[in-house]
């Protein structure tokens, strides 16, 4: 059933391409609103209408896997996406440019909703690639100097993250004999015939995940990609490309139980911790808005593999949630910088000041989200964290939760410290006539908004359905 | 499923109070309507609980926090008393609050004390009942600082002094806990070691300073002249009293089980004692009708403390007709001052005289309600203190003396206001007086009517209300109809006499009731001890505050040196170790492979040589 | 077994030459010869229509776009080449040098095994492609797909602009 995500994806962009080149660009973009709101749809249907589907495509070989992981990734993917499209048709003018982003969006995609249903490794290195190279084209859609100085630093690292994945892959392929994810359950789950060969196999194409999720010291390419890109890219670069192509492959390798020698999950552990404190720190005083969202965004990531690094059931089920988490927010905070920059024209922080008086829908959701991403009871961001917390506290690594916690501090320290710059406090001169950003981007911010508080209140409801197929909690 | 009703006395005027609140467009007395509908519910259903022995208990958190309810004779007693002191109260503030400002927020407290009231009654778990008691502090500050300006000042005062005898009660409680492993009233038995001593000290200073017992009083006067009438005859008068002098008993008769002749039951005949005595001495000497009121609510409790404090039957069931007495004509004396505040503007005794023939029927409840508070016979008042006479004198001539001297003050001082008041030249600002309306003399009348019918009938409520509480300890004795110790009678009669003789011959030498009783004002010692007291030297309150603001300060120097070390010092390192890491970053992307083989070599190192 | 081992270091050898040579012209060559000579890495590993694709892809599609679009850029010139050639040898000489260490490094410390088992393919790659891999297959087209949108993204203007 997913197989149609894929298909139908491929078909609208291959059809809009075809020759009523006019008409096709009219209705490119209500055709990809109309798909993405169907892998919304698609996400919470019950499955009982998926299984004749299912067996034609299991018998083709095309086999998908459709736990919850997938359908959290899928939910973010729709999100996300529609997110960005709806920031695209505000801030891209030209109906010819917002084709092609239209068409590239789908691409990309494609991609994602593949990578997070194959049961293949090699599957999924592909599809990452895919994502890659239309994120690549992404970057540089407006053509400007910056832009292509971000593209290329993210394609030089993308390669060398593609050189380790497939030497990964190959290393794999040899000791392990095949590259399916059962294959590779059954071979991890015995764990003293793990050879040398395997780990270091898995390792090469975890390095590969680290460069592709921007985990320091890999994250060299995260700001100034994330920074230079047009607004909409930015939203889905930090909301779901880096998380579906690095940190879910990461998440399904642990829950293959691939990441069972201690020496995987101690490196996850460091690296996590790491990445926390220097994005925290790297994101404090920032000047502009979308590079301190950018650090953020690592740091936030390293949360995710904090607690994936403590390998237990509940590690991860905190880090799914987490990543759905940041999907969200961070779509969220980079909806309402690119409000700000639609009126203002402007992305350094020093210049802004006390907006919230005359752009009162951006500011409030902007609260809501730095609160939400900072931990802050009722938020879902809270629930998450907290749970990242317990599981490292069960796991017995005392230390990282209390890091866990104190680093929450740093978090709310910048997002503060951004609230306050932009959005409180004294209106600066020159802006009196400011106007509150354009519909299509408080829809957005407003529909986010909603999603962190409903989850945030309504987490001991959901807590049984949506996290409970992931992970069995035993408080 | 009949015990389900036991919820209604709370919910009634909770849910009343709340709905007063919402109506804010002031429209055709909703307001007071909705009012006198709880109250009468109120009344309706506590008088069909009256003889009913319900119980119930929800299991609520843990550690014996149950929520339990239970209603027997003394708290439907209490509970029916209370619900008809409310009931007249609401009548009479209708009137009184008509066009007053705040009035929402009047209606909202007066219906939540009375939820609360009738809670803190029923309450059968020690911690229910606590909520309830700290329930009503928070709407006491609320009611006192709607009385118009400076108010606050006044509301937070009570809020402190009651809130510090309120840590009391919970370190009683928690005591009590960890004594009896139990919280359920009815199955606490404290014992009679040292800690159970200091258990029952501890929950009985909670308790008397509800009742307004020193020295937790001094809130009371202040409140008398910045509060609105209509509370000082609710609370302070009436259902403080319910609550206090009921706590207290049931502390004393069935938790601790009070010895007569021990050292416990002296303490508490001597803070009794000492109650009565300064708080009337104090009284005596006021100038403003409400405030002296109030020093007098303040030193009937003396009375109702001492008598229980005897442990001896006559002084228990004289203790406790006492406070039914009490809330009768102290609610009446307060509600009569009321309505001279609402006529003539002011409630200053030197600006008023004369009042009697323009309010002929507040000047009749007055003297009645003097009377009664005097214990001149055959007024309630007089069978209750004879009671609680018989009582003392058996447990120590002094208690019995300054029992003695308080009624003889007592007097002295209602003659002084009643002269003052009333009597004597009427002022010409009044001659357009008229007499208060209707609605507000009834709970008056009804007031003072029962004074009379207690009075003159005392079998009535001794039997049905008082009597059954004490159970087994009454040792079949019955104190109805006349007292039986006439030597205490002829005594009571010739302290009035004297009290007579004292204010006829202070008017003559002053020409003025107000100075009637000056020579006792200005006597040699007593003058530097009035002195002291009208500047609060002796108020408990003020002498805290000054000691919290030594503290203040040095809490002060504490916290600008731990906040220098938050904003220099960590700020300062965040921000060396920031500016490091960015400098870093520098946009090369050769810098940037370069980290990312480090990175990786460290990991294959790490995975593949350890 | 020497023979393999003179391909591995004949490819490292090329390889670093890609890398140092200054020339984009001269690089893109020398790319190509890297990739014959994988190509007969993966002859002598006894998997013929993978070192066809490699050849044909790599050593001939990739090099005619790689050429392609160096005809784009404009040369050098002579200025830049000396200054260029000046910084270089000082930029990379440490690059063979680690290569070397590294090699070493692992040589001495590494049990490397270099009797390569020769692997018997199961069943013919078609058929691997076709029933195993068909999702991959898929994959493929879609990245075909986006190499070519993002090319006609990026260039279209341009030559419509210097049409």
């Amino acid at each position: 059933m997913t197989l149609l995500l894929i298909i139908f994806f491929l078909a609208a962009v291959l059809i809009i391409n075809l020759p009523p080149k006019a008409f096709f660009k009219k209705i490119a973009f209500w055709l990809a609103l109309f798909l993405l709101l169907l892998q919304l749809v698609f996400v919470f249907l019950p499955r009982s209408l998926w299984t004749g589907l299912n067996t034609l495509c299991s018998s083709n070989n095309f086999s998908m896997v459709q736990d919850s992981l997938s359908m959290v990734m899928l939910l973010s993917i729709a999100i996300v996406g529609l997110v960005a499209l709806l920031v695209a048709k505000a801030h891209i003018k030209s109906e010819n440019k917002l084709f092609n982003f239209v068409c590239l969006l789908l691409l990309c995609c494609i991609g994602m909703n593949g990578m997070v249903v194959v049961t293949d490794l090699f599957t999924l290195y592909l599809f990452l690639e895919i994502v890659a190279a239309a994120v690549y084209i992404m970057i540089v859609f407006e053509k400007n100097q910056n832009a292509y100085e971000g593209a290329f630093k993210y394609f030089i690292l993308s390669a060398i993250a593609t050189t380790l994945m497939l030497a990964g892959v190959g290393l794999t392929l040899s000791t392990v004999g095949a590259l399916s994810f059962t294959a590779l359950q059954i071979y991890f789950a015995n764990t003293a015939q793990i050879s040398a060969g395997a780990t270091i196999g898995v390792l090469l194409f975890m390095a590969g995940l680290f460069i592709k999720s921007g985990l320091v010291p890999f994250h060299g390419w995260l700001p100034d990609a994330y920074q230079a890109a047009p607004n909409p890219v930015s939203i889905l670069l930090a909301g779901i490309v880096t998380k579906s192509s690095g940190v879910y492959a990461l998440v399904r390798l642990g829950m293959l139980g691939v990441l069972v020698p201690e020496s995987l999950k101690t490196l996850l552990l460091a690296f996590g911790a790491a990445t926390i404190l220097i994005g925290a720190l790297a994101a404090l005083w920032q000047k502009d808005f979308k590079r301190m969202l950018a650090y953020s965004s690592i740091s936030q990531v390293g949360y995710i593999v904090l607690s994936l690094g403590a390998g237990t059931l509940l590690g991860y089920a905190g880090a799914i949630f987490h990543m759905f988490n940041h999907a969200i927010l961070k779509s969220l905070l980079f909806v309402n910088s690119a409000a700000v920059e639609s009126r203002t024209g402007t992305r350094d922080m020093d210049a802004m000041g006390g907006f919230a008086a005359k752009m009162p829908w951006t500011g409030a959701t902007s609260v809501i989200g730095a609160l939400s991403i900072s931990g802050i009871p009722p938020f879902s961001g809270f629930w998450s964290k907290l749970v990242i917390v317990i599981a490292l506290w069960k796991a017995g690594l005392h230390y990282y939760a209390a890091f866990a916690i104190l680093a929450s501090l740093l978090t709310l320290s910048y997002m503060l410290y951004m609230q306050r710059k932009v959005f409180f406090g004294k209106l600066i001169e020159g802006y009196d006539d400011l106007r509150e950003a354009g519909f299509l981007y408080i829809l957005p911010s407003v529909i986010l908004a909603l999603i962190t508080i409903g989850l945030g209140i309504g987490f001991p409801f959901i807590v049984g359905t949506m996290l409970m197929p992931v992970a069995i909690f035993n408080w | 499923m009949m015990e389900y009703l036991l919820i209604l006395p709370i919910f009634i005027p909770l849910i009343a109070g709340l709905l007063a609140v919402v109506e804010i467009n002031h429209k055709n007395y909703i307001r007071e309507a909705i009012s006198l509908l709880a109250v009468a519910a109120n009344l309706i259903v506590t008088y069909a609980l009256f003889d009913k022995k319900y119980a119930f208990s929800i299991p609520w958190a843990g550690f014996g926090m149950d929520i339990s309810l239970r209603i027997y004779h003394f708290s439907a007693f209490i509970l029916l008393a209370s619900a008809a002191v409310a009931a007249l109260i609401a009548l009479y503030s209708i009137m009184f609050m008509n066009g007053r400002e705040k009035n929402n927020y009047f209606y909202l407290y007066f219906m939540l004390t009375l939820s609360f009231t009738n809670g803190a009654v029923l309450a059968e778990n020690l911690i229910l009942m606590l909520f309830f008691w700290e329930g009503l502090l928070a709407v006491l500050l609320g009611f006192i600082a709607i009385g118009g300006k400076g108010s606050f000042k006044t509301a937070l005062k009570a809020f402190v002094i009651i809130g510090v005898s309120d840590l009391c009660l919970m370190f009683g409680i928690a005591l009590t806990y960890s004594l009896c492993g139990t919280l359920n009233m009815s199955e606490v038995t404290l014992p009679m070691t040292f800690m159970g001593g200091v258990a029952f000290i501890s929950l009985m200073l909670g308790a008397i300073s509800k009742a307004g017992s020193m020295p937790f009083h001094s809130w009371i006067p202040d409140a008398a002249n910045d509060a609105p009438l209509p509370f000082m005859a609710l609370i302070p008068a009436a259902l403080e009293k319910f609550l206090g002098i009921y706590f207290l008993s049931r502390i004393c008769l069935d938790m601790y089980k009070i010895e007569h002749g021990s050292p416990l039951s002296i303490t508490v005949m001597t803070i009794g004692a000492i109650t009565i005595l300064a708080a009337v001495m104090m009284a005596l000497i006021q100038k403003d009708y409400k405030k002296l009121l109030s020093y007098h609510a303040i030193s009937q409790v003396g009375y109702m403390v001492l008598g229980i404090g005897t442990a001896v039957p006559v002084g228990i069931v004289g203790g406790i007709f006492h406070m039914l007495n009490h809330v009768l004509y102290k609610s009446c004396l307060f509600l009569t001052g009321g309505s001279v505040e609402r006529q003539a503007g002011t409630t200053d005794l030197s600006k008023l005289g004369g009042l009697g023939k323009k309010m002929p029927v507040t000047f009749g409840c007055f003297l009645v309600a003097a009377l009664s508070i005097s214990g001149v016979p055959p007024f309630n008042g007089f069978f209750s203190k004879e009671l609680v006479y018989d009582g003392a004198l058996e447990s120590g001539t002094v208690f019995y003396i300054a029992a003695v001297c308080g009624s003889f003050l007592t007097a002295a001082s209602f003659l002084k206001l009643g002269h003052a008041a009333f009597l004597g030249k009427e002022q010409p600002v009044f001659s357009k007086l008229k007499e208060a309306p209707l609605l507000m003399l009834i709970p008056m009348l009804t007031l003072a009517g029962l004074c009379i019918l207690f009075g003159v009938y005392n079998p009535l409520p001794l039997h049905t209300l008082i009597q059954p509480i004490l159970g087994a300890r009454l040792e079949g004795h019955d104190f109805a109809g006349l007292p039986t110790n006439l030597f205490l009678v002829i005594a009571t009669v010739a302290v009035l006499a004297l009290a007579v003789i004292n204010h006829i011959w202070g008017y003559r030498r002053t020409g003025s009731a107000i100075k009637a009783v000056d020579h006792i004002h200005y006597a040699p010692l007593l003058h530097g001890l009035y002195d002291r007291a009208e500047r609060k030297f002796f108020d408990p309150y003020d002498v805290g505050l000054k000691l919290v603001n030594i503290l203040a300060l040095s809490a002060w120097r504490i916290d600008r040196a731990i906040d220098y070390f938050y904003t220099k010092i960590v700020v300062g390192f965040t921000q060396a170790a920031s500016g490091s890491i960015k400098a870093c970053h520098t946009g090369s992307h050769a810098t940037y492979i370069v980290w990312t083989v480090v990175g990786l070599s460290c990991m294959i190192y790490y995975v593949a040589f350890r | 077994m020497t023979f393999f081992v003179l391909i591995l270091s004949a490819l490292l050898l090329v390889a670093l030459a890609t890398a140092l040579v200054a020339d984009l012209l001269v690089a893109a060559i020398w790319l190509a010869l890297l990739s014959v000579l994988t190509t007969i890495a993966m002859f002598y590993l006894n998997s013929p229509l993978a070192a066809v694709f490699e050849l044909s892809i790599c050593a001939g599609l990739i090099t005619v776009i790689f050429i392609s679009t160096i005809s784009l850029t404009r040369l050098t010139s002579n200025q830049e080449k000396k200054t260029a050639a000046r910084t270089r040898l000082k930029k990379y000489i440490w690059l063979p040098m680690v290569m070397l260490v590294i090699g070493i490094a692992l040589y001495l410390t590494l049990d490397i095994n270099l009797t390569l088992p020769l692997l018997t393919p199961e069943t013919d790659v078609r058929k691997v492609i076709w029933n195993l891999r068909q999702f991959d297959l898929l994959g493929m087209l879609i990245i075909l797909l986006v190499g070519v949108f993002g090319v006609v993204v990026l260039f279209k203007e341009k030559f419509n602009n210097e049409r």
